[in-house]
């Protein structure tokens, strides 16, 4: 068994009926080394005060549940281990979403965004069965593949400094997934994102801070996308003056 | 104001890309070369006389190069003065910002078409 740590938590807590605005509360707890700041949250929330709100999920990094500020950085606190802190630790929600309660986010407003960019294989006529299935290289799967990895967590969100200012910007994972379906070989309906991506707060309000790149927990690269999207669209920009766009897609 | 920048959007960013890889990567071997290199005495003599070097910028490829590298790095600061107002708070002036921005990097991008043609004179 290993030996046991003392680490100081400082939680913030939000009540909507009772505050005006979040407060913080401290907790002093008793930690494993192995831990990652999530055990410790619900350490807190099993035995030292219920009424802690915080959403997880898995635990493994595939939900996207779990996103927090730690430490002033926006962070999966199912992957992110207690033993990479010192002995005292800041947790608040995630920055640039309202506060629903404690450490619990809105997400809604921003999960709108994503139906934006249309984030689906779009065909200007349907494929019969007969045809057979739709052949990819390798190569042409690598171009969009890390694209999809997005799990949804929302802390390329907290992390940009464009969402805190334009409220209207589509943001980082949306954007992303928009390209990663214009990168796909199968879509045929780049035009249409391409004019959402070329619109007011997309892909050009993005002023590559490079920070939902830099938190991103499963290496999704979203400012690499966005700045690939910029090329293409730039190219595409200057060739829809010679080669008519796009046919009816759904 | 604004819906002319969005419009504009892909040239602007298209002249801040160029702007910055030359600002990044040629401009600082501009320095070297000339500013080190020649006043180390590293490079010098001849292959920094006044006849060669007009010779290098009246030439069609070299007046390019000098051009590019004079206009498009101020359309790199211009879009990111823009975008560092933006960050810092500044959207509600957006318009104004970036009028005076690309409005700067325009007006430094036709003296430096003037200096180049007249090179050619």
């Amino acid at each position: 068994m290993s030996e046991k740590l003392k680490k100081t938590f400082i939680v913030t807590r939000f009540d909507p009926d009772k505050d005006e605005v979040p407060k913080t509360q401290t907790y002093e707890i008793e930690v494993e080394p192995d831990w990652k700041i999530l055990d410790a949250l619900n350490h807190i929330k099993d035995t030292v005060d219920p009424t802690l709100s915080h959403r997880w999920s898995c635990r493994m990094a595939v939900c996207g549940s779990c996103g927090m500020t730690v430490n002033g950085e926006p962070k999966l606190t199912c992957k992110d281990p207690l033993s990479s802190y010192g002995d005292t630790i800041e947790i608040s929600p995630l920055a640039n979403f309202p506060i629903v309660r404690d450490l619990v986010v809105e997400l809604e407003g921003f999960m709108e965004k994503f139906q934006e960019v249309k984030p689906w294989i779009m065909v200007a006529k349907e494929r019969a069965v007969e045809e057979g299935t739709t052949r990819q290289s390798p190569e042409e799967l690598a171009d969009f593949k890390g694209f999809s990895m997005c799990i949804n967590c929302m802390l390329c969100y907290s992390a940009c400094p464009v969402v805190s200012n334009e409220p209207e910007f589509l943001g980082p994972a949306a954007l992303a997934l928009g390209h990663r379906y214009n990168q796909d070989t199968r879509d045929e309906g780049s035009h249409v994102r391409n004019a959402v991506f070329r619109d007011e707060g997309a892909i050009f309000s993005c002023s590559f801070a490079n920070e939902c790149s830099e938190v991103c927990p499963k290496n999704v690269n979203p400012s690499g996308a966005i700045q690939q999207a910029k090329l293409a669209n730039v190219i595409d920009w200057a060739t829809s003056f010679v080669v008519k766009r796009g046919e009816d897609v759904s | 104001m604004k819906t002319l920048m969005l419009k504009l959007e892909p040239v602007i960013w298209l002249l801040f890309s160029g702007g910055m890889m030359i600002g990044g990567l040629l401009l600082p071997v501009f320095v070297l070369v000339v500013a080190l290199g020649g006043g180390l005495g590293v490079v010098g003599g001849e292959a920094l006389g006044y006849d060669r070097m007009l010779a290098l910028v009246t030439h069609p490829i070299g007046s390019l190069v000098v051009l590019a590298a004079m206009a498009l790095p101020v359309w790199g600061g211009a879009h990111h003065l823009r975008h560092l107002w933006i960050d810092f708070g500044g959207l509600g002036s957006d318009s104004l910002v970036g009028f005076l921005c690309y409005g700067t990097a325009l007006a430094s991008s036709i003296a430096a078409i003037l200096a180049v043609v007249r090179l050619h004179a």
